[in-house]
C-alpha cells in the first residue's frame, strides 16, 4: 500500500486535569471545554494529529462526554470519517469488562482488544489540557531516530500555577523530567519546585505491542498511573526519551488560567504562533459575519462569527453568536458561546459560560487575579 | 422511490456584465455577503424548502464551482439517493453539444431527471440573491392545478419594459408573455424560476429539440409553446428581497443592502431560514486596539488594523493601520496596506492593494462608478484607481487607471 500516512494511532484522554477547572467540566470535560473564540480543547490535538497524517484517533472517555459527542460527531469536520480507522469514541460500559477508570493504566487495559487489531506500529497518547499546533511526525522521527522505548514530549517552563493546586485526592497528576543528554532519568511528581522545569506534555509515543504488554502487567498488578507505576520505576532498563517542544502553549490549570489564555490571544504573535503553520479544525456552525452596528466600537478584540455588537468592546474575546446591546460596556472579559451583554449592561473582568445573559442595565465586576464566572445558562 | 420534486439549477451563465469578477468563475460561485457565493441562495433554499436532490448545469469555468459544491455536505445535500450532481455537457454516441440555450440544457439531462422519477421539476437560476420557500411555490402549482407556474415579481411600471412580463388575469392565470416589451401590459416581472409538471416539461423540452430553429430558451421557446397551446399556466406572487446581481452596481448594492438587513429586507441573520456556505475554517477576527469599525462586516481571518465603514469584509481580509476602507465589499484573502484608502469599490479575492495606493472614491451626485478590482490582482504603491476602472492586470507603483 502506498505509505500516506503517519503509521501511529492516537489515543486521546479527554478528562485529564478536570479537578482544576471544576466549574467549566461541570456539565463537560476538558476536552469540551471552548477556547480560543471557537475551539474546544480537543480539536487542538485531533488537528495536530490529522495534520500530522494520523488517521486513527481513539478518544477514552471518563465521564461528562456528552457535549464531547455532540462536538464530533462523525469526525468529519477533521477529516476522521473514514472505513478504516477514523475517530473511535470510547465511553466507559462499552464492553463487557469496562468500568470508569480512574488513571491512564486502566483506560488502556480497557481497549487492549481493540490495541491487538490496529495495524499501525506505534501508539500516540495525549492529554487535552493543553492547546498547542504540534507536529506528531518530528516526534515519532525523532523518536525512531532515538531507539528509545518510550518517547515523552516536554517544554522548558515553570510549573503553570495552577497545577500545584492540584487535589492528589482525584487522581490527577503532573510530571516534571530530569534529563541527561536527551534520556529521561527520573520522573517527579508533583513536583513544586520553582523556575523552568522540564515539564511533561503528557504526550507520549511508544510501541503498540510494547505498550500493550506494558499496560497487560501493570493492570494486573493493580497500578493505576502510567507515568507514575510503569515508567518512573523503569527507568534504570527502559529508554525513555525527552522530546523538547519549543512551540506556543496554552495550558488550561485553572480559571485564572483559562482567562490569562484566551486573552494571550489578543496578541497577534501568540494566536499565529498558536494556530500556524497547520490549521486547526472544528465542529462548524452555521453562523454569519459579525455585524458591528452603528453606534458600536470595538477596540483590541477577538470574536467569532455570528456577534451582533451594538455597544462598547474593549480587550475581549468573544465566541460564536455573542450579542452585546446598546450601551453595554464590555472591558477585559472572556464571553463563550451565545452569551447576550443586555442594552446598558456593564461587565469588565467577566468569564460567561455559554448561553448566559446578563440582563439590561446590570453591573458586573470581577477583577484582573479574580474573574468573575457566569456558569452555563445563567441569567443575571 | 420517486422524489415529489426536484430542482434544476442553472449556473452556466459567463455572467459577463460582471467583468474581472468572472474572467476565472462562474457567475453563480461569485462571493457574496462575506462568507457566501451566490450559488448559496438557491441551494440553502432547496434544502429548507425540502428539496434534497438538485442538479446544478454548468458549463462556463466550472472549476471553482465544482470544489466548491464539491460533495454538497455544507447544504446537507450529501445523499445516498438525490443530493447535489454537478452537470457538465458531455459526450454522447450522437456526438456532444455544449448547452445551447436553458431549455436545452434541461434537455441533455432528461436521463438525470428521469432517474428520480419526479412529479415536478423546479428550474432555478444560479445569480440571483432571494431567499425563497419552494415549498409555498409547489403549494401554490398544485392549488391551482398547474402544468407550468412562474414566479413573478411586481416591478415599478416604468421599469416594466426592461424585464420578461407575465400579462395574468385575475385568478393569476397567465394568458401573455411580453419578452422586454415597449409598452408593457403587466408590471409582474418574471424571477427565471419555474415549476413544471415533470410529463409537461418533457414533452416540450422534446418537441423543443426538434426544432431547428429553436434557440432552446425557456424565455423565448418553452413558454410561448405552452401559451400556444393553452397549457394550464399561473403566475405565482412572490414579494420578498430578491435581486439579480449581474451588474457590478447591483452586486454592490445587494452587498451593501446586507448591512442593513432592517430596511432592505435582505436579512441573512435569520435562525428559521438559514443560509448555508462552505466555511473558511480560519480563526476568528480581531480588531486592533487602534481600529476603527463601523457598521460593517466581518468574518472569520480578518485582521483590521484600520478604519472600516460600512463594508463588508470576507474571511481572512487584512486591513494594515493607517488604511481606510469605506463602503466596500472586500473579498477573501486580500490586503489593504498602511495608508491605502478604498472606497465605493469591489475588490475580489486575494488582491493586494499596495500602501498609500487609493482605489475608487465616494460618488459625486448622479454618479455611480463602483472601481472593481479583479482577483490576484496587485495594485502597487501610491496607485490611484478611478471610480470607475475595471482593473484586471497588476498596477505598478504609482500609475494611475481611470
Amino acid at each position: 500500500m502506498v505509505n500516506t500516512n503517519t503509521n501511529a494511532l492516537g489515543i486521546i484522554f479527554p478528562n485529564s486535569y478536570d479537578s482544576l477547572v471544576p466549574d467549566l467540566v461541570s456539565e463537560r470535560l476538558m476536552a469540551s471545554i471552548p477556547f480560543a473564540g471557537r475551539y474546544r480543547m480537543v480539536d487542538f490535538l485531533l488537528s495536530s494529529m490529522v495534520n500530522s497524517g494520523i488517521d486513527n484517533v481513539s478518544i477514552i472517555a471518563r465521564k461528562n462526554y456528552h457535549s464531547l459527542m455532540d462536538h464530533l460527531g462523525s469526525g468529519r469536520e477533521w477529516d476522521l470519517t473514514r472505513k478504516n480507522g477514523g475517530l473511535n469514541i470510547v465511553p466507559p460500559y462499552s464492553e463487557k469488562n469496562m468500568k470508569v477508570y480512574s488513571g491512564r493504566v486502566e483506560a488502556l487495559a480497557s481497549i487492549l482488544d481493540f490495541l491487538k487489531n490496529q495495524k499501525e506500529k506505534y501508539v500516540i497518547l495525549a492529554d487535552t489540557h493543553t492547546a498547542v499546533n504540534f507536529d506528531f511526525r518530528e516526534m515519532l522521527n525523532a523518536h525512531i531516530e532515538s531507539g528509545a522505548d518510550v518517547s515523552i514530549a516536554y517544554k522548558r517552563e515553570e510549573i503553570p500555577e495552577g497545577f500545584k493546586n492540584i487535589s492528589t485526592s482525584v487522581g490527577d497528576l503532573y510530571y516534571t523530567l530530569s534529563i541527561e543528554n536527551d534520556r529521561v532519568n527520573r520522573i517527579f511528581i508533583n513536583s513544586s519546585e520553582p523556575g523552568l522545569q522540564n515539564f511533561s506534555m503528557n504526550i507520549y509515543i511508544m510501541d503498540r505491542e510494547a505498550l500493550m504488554e506494558l499496560v497487560k502487567s501493570a493492570y494486573a498488578r493493580g497500578y493505576i498511573y502510567f507515568e507514575r507505576d510503569i515508567l518512573a520505576p523503569r527507568l534504570d532498563k527502559m529508554h525513555v526519551h525527552a522530546y523538547r517542544f519549543n512551540g506556543y502553549t496554552a495550558h488550561l490549570s485553572g480559571m485564572k488560567s483559562y482567562f490569562d489564555e484566551n486573552m494571550k490571544l489578543l496578541d497577534d504573535a501568540n494566536l499565529d504562533a498558536l494556530f500556524d503553520p497547520n490549521p486547526v479544525y472544528t465542529k462548524i456552525r452555521e453562523d454569519n459575519p459579525t455585524r458591528y452596528l452603528n453606534g458600536s466600537r470595538a477596540s483590541n478584540i477577538m470574536a467569532a462569527d455570528g456577534c451582533v455588537i451594538e455597544g462598547d468592546v474593549e480587550n475581549s474575546v468573544l465566541f460564536r453568536g455573542v450579542k452585546v446591546g446598546k450601551g453595554a460596556t464590555v472591558k477585559n472579559c472572556v464571553l463563550m458561546q451565545d452569551t447576550v451583554i443586555a442594552d446598558g449592561a456593564k461587565v469588565e473582568y467577566l468569564i460567561t459560560d455559554k448561553n448566559v445573559t446578563i440582563s439590561s442595565g446590570k453591573e458586573l465586576k470581577g477583577t484582573d487575579s479574580f474573574p468573575v464566572y457566569v456558569a452555563k445558562g445563567q441569567i443575571v | 422511490m420517486a422524489k415529489e420534486m426536484i430542482a434544476m439549477l442553472l449556473a452556466g451563465g459567463q455572467g459577463s456584465r460582471l467583468y474581472a469578477l468572472t474572467q476565472k468563475l462562474a457567475k453563480p460561485a461569485v462571493p457574496f455577503g462575506g462568507k457566501y457565493r451566490i450559488i448559496d441562495f438557491p441551494l440553502s433554499n432547496c434544502v429548507n424548502s425540502g428539496i434534497d436532490t438538485v442538479g446544478i448545469l454548468t458549463q462556463y469555468q466550472p472549476l471553482v464551482l465544482n470544489e466548491y459544491i464539491g460533495n454538497g455536505q455544507p447544504w446537507d445535500l450529501d445523499r445516498l439517493y438525490g443530493g447535489v450532481h454537478v452537470l457538465p455537457p458531455y459526450q454522447q454516441a450522437s456526438g456532444s453539444d455544449w448547452y445551447k440555450g436553458t431549455a436545452n440544457a434541461i434537455y441533455q439531462n432528461i436521463p438525470f431527471i428521469e432517474r428520480y422519477n419526479p412529479e415536478y421539476v423546479i428550474i432555478l437560476s444560479g445569480d440571483q440573491i432571494c431567499k425563497q420557500d419552494y415549498s409555498d411555490f409547489l403549494r401554490f402549482h398544485k392549488e391551482k392545478g398547474a402544468e407550468f407556474s412562474v414566479a413573478v415579481m411586481e416591478v415599478p411600471w416604468e421599469e416594466a419594459s426592461r424585464f420578461g412580463l407575465m400579462v395574468a388575469d385575475e385568478n393569476d392565470k397567465i394568458t401573455e408573455f411580453q419578452e422586454k416589451p415597449k409598452e408593457p401590459k403587466s408590471n409582474l416581472a418574471s424571477m427565471g424560476i419555474y415549476i413544471f409538471n415533470w410529463d409537461i416539461l418533457k414533452k416540450y423540452l422534446i418537441e423543443d429539440e426538434a426544432d431547428p430553429d429553436s434557440e432552446n430558451d425557456f424565455g423565448n421557446n418553452i413558454i410561448p409553446n405552452l401559451l400556444r397551446d393553452g397549457r394550464n399556466m399561473y403566475a405565482y406572487h412572490f414579494s420578498g428581497y430578491w435581486k439579480d446581481v449581474g451588474t457590478i452596481t447591483s452586486l454592490w448594492e445587494a452587498n451593501m443592502e446586507v448591512l442593513d438587513p432592517e430596511h432592505s429586507g435582505i436579512n441573512l441573520f435569520d435562525d428559521e431560514w438559514k443560509i448555508y456556505s462552505r466555511t473558511s475554517g480560519m480563526t476568528c477576527h480581531k480588531i486592533s486596539p487602534d481600529a476603527i469599525v463601523e457598521n460593517s462586516m466581518v468574518t472569520d481571518g480578518c485582521r483590521i488594523g484600520g478604519t472600516v465603514k460600512h463594508s463588508i469584509l470576507f474571511a481572512g481580509v487584512r486591513v494594515e493601520p493607517g488604511a481606510e476602507v469605506e463602503d466596500a465589499v472586500v473579498m477573501g484573502g486580500s490586503v489593504i496596506k498602511a495608508g491605502a484608502h478604498v472606497r465605493h469599490c469591489i475588490i475580489a479575492e486575494n488582491v493586494v492593494i499596495g500602501e498609500n495606493a487609493s482605489v475608487g472614491a465616494m460618488p459625486a451626485e448622479g454618479e455611480k462608478g463602483v472601481a472593481t478590482i479583479g482577483p490576484g490582482v496587485y495594485i502597487g504603491d501610491g496607485a490611484t484607481i478611478g471610480p470607475n476602472a475595471m482593473v484586471n492586470q497588476n498596477v505598478k507603483d504609482g500609475d494611475e487607471q481611470w
